[in-house]
């Protein structure tokens, strides 16, 4: 874990770069550019609560807003995923001619879909203005929830573009898996609505805490609580420790089956 | 001091077929236990050392093993058995497009390619504008690459590979789809290149150009070295080798090359 640290400290210019490149290269050509950052979670935001508020606006007062501070991070975390998956296999002309550290590759991805994460809290921001929700203060302990979101993200992609190498059916799967772990995933509800004999199944889903810690800060005005975030940390934790593990022992024959 | 040195390399490479590149064939793998995969190896034990400011020059027919040479030097590949000691920096100009975003335009591809060979933001932009000059795309340099030809593809390889100015500069075949004013200007820049001491291993099926700027060579016949000694030398064994080889097969002799 030490190395792959040290390698994106050497190669943060590169990762910069490439990152910035996975945006370019996604809104290229587009008549509205970079402005479909802002445009897309807008208008997800619109569907989203339309279709669910029918559903949830009673019993969730501010119902957009409970939303929208879930379903960014969970987008922001299927796109990491998405995109660091086919971060090796689509880097493969790069990966071709120089030997350089192959982390760096979903690292960059992760980290572009952070840079468009991040231009989506501005139609968020817009939203708490346009309802008149207070921005609370609990509001400071967002970035620590933002670096937990990136850890976990980041170890999920290093170890499934590691298995996606050899086996290009993953790329597949993870679409069906994600849906089904999004409806899994409190995000659009709130737990209580669960009966409780089954919340121990939701309980040993990382994103759960990680989603509550976000509903917690900008939806309840609350800190997480102590076993949410010990929780998030432990999964984060594990999640890179694994990954890294897998991406660590398999990279160097990564070039044979591109 | 040495730059280059292998010590009894192997690669082995597999050879696909039909590889289980999907979940049903590797359980299918599971209840047969057949090999899919051929065995092959592409280097059978390589050794061989090169100092500093020296150039060598690989010869040998396709498929005899230089391509992978130069990408164990790159450090592309991992050799299977054995070492490979490099010892400064390298830039390579190994597959067309390798190494370029068929997306993003060339000038865009020439910070990332700058960044990979380890130079950082501020000495690319430096040596971007004679990175540009000297490749002659003009305008096409902020054209997506897709849509370059092979001979546009080179020229920004090698120009930008030539601004890094690495330790270590391999050369495999691709200076052949350059035009001759360009080729002829690549030459003179490898020439410098060397009197400047660095080391340069190059690749090529053209004698000609082999002995012009090697002092070395080495001849490799199906993973193995099969000769070495001075370009001269090395030149006329292979061109013998091929001849004798054609010989065998069609039992006539063949024109001179």
């Amino acid at each position: 874990m030490l190395k792959l640290i040290k390698e994106i400290i050497k190669y943060r210019e590169l990762i910069w770069a490439l990152a910035l490149k996975d945006l370019r290269v996604r809104y290229k050509r587009s008549f509205l550019g970079f402005f479909w950052a802002l445009l897309h979670p807008m208008l997800m935001m619109v569907v989203y609560t339309i279709v669910f508020s029918t559903i949830f606006s009673r019993k969730i007062p501010n119902y957009a807003i409970f939303l929208v501070s879930a379903l960014f991070p969970w987008t922001f975390f299927t796109q990491s995923l998405n995109y660091s998956i086919s971060s090796i296999i689509g880097n493969s002309n790069l990966l071709k001619k120089v030997r350089i550290p192959k982390s760096v590759f979903p690292v960059s991805a992760v980290l572009s879909n952070m840079i468009n994460f991040l231009l989506s809290l501005i139609p968020l921001a817009l939203l708490i203005l346009l309802y008149r929700f207070p921005f609370h203060q609990t509001l400071v302990f967002y970035p620590v929830q933002l670096l937990f979101l990136f850890v976990f993200s980041l170890g999920i992609g290093l170890f499934l573009t590691t298995v996606n190498v050899f086996f290009r059916d993953v790329s597949q799967i993870i679409q069906v898996v994600l849906r089904a772990w999004f409806y899994f995933t409190p995000i659009i509800y709130i737990l209580d609505f669960i009966p409780t004999k089954y919340h121990i199944i939701f309980k040993c889903n990382p994103m759960y805490y990680i989603i509550d810690g976000f509903h917690q800060i900008v939806y309840y005005g609350m800190i997480p609580s102590t076993t949410s975030t010990i929780m998030s940390f432990i999964f984060c934790f594990a999640s890179l420790l694994i990954g890294n593990f897998i991406f660590r022992r398999y990279q160097d024959t990564f070039i044979y089956y591109l | 001091m040495s730059r280059i040195r292998f010590d009894n390399v192997i690669q082995r490479f597999r050879l696909i077929r039909e590889r289980p590149d999907t979940l049903r064939e590797a359980f299918a793998r599971l209840f047969h236990h057949r090999t899919r995969y051929l065995p092959f190896e592409a280097i059978k034990g390589i050794s061989f050392n090169l100092e500093e400011g020296e150039t060598l020059g690989i010869v040998g027919r396709n498929g005899s093993g230089k391509s992978t040479i130069l990408k164990l030097i790159a450090g592309v590949y991992s050799p299977t058995s054995g070492q490979v000691l490099v010892n400064g920096t390298v830039a390579a100009l190994i597959e067309l497009g390798a190494g370029f975003h068929p997306d993003l335009t060339g000038r865009e591809n020439i910070m990332i390619n700058g960044l990979m060979l380890g130079l950082n933001r501020r000495q690319i932009r430096e040596r971007e504008e004679r990175i540009i000059e000297y490749s002659e795309l003009g305008e096409f340099i902020d054209s997506p690459v897709k849509q370059y030809s092979s001979g546009m593809y080179m020229r920004l390889a090698f120009s930008t590979a030539a601004e890094v100015d690495p330790d270590i500069l391999l050369i495999d075949e691709i200076l052949s789809v350059g035009d001759v004013g360009f080729k002829k200007k690549c030459m003179a820049r490898i020439h410098d290149f060397n009197r400047r001491g660095k080391t340069i291993v190059y690749v090529s099926h053209s004698m000609n150009s082999v002995k012009r700027l090697c002092t070395r060579a080495i001849l490799l016949d199906n993973g193995v070295i099969a000769a070495e000694g001075t370009t001269d030398q090395i030149a006329d064994t292979y061109l013998e080798s091929i001849k004798s080889r054609q010989k065998e097969k069609t039992g006539s002799p063949v024109r001179e090359l």
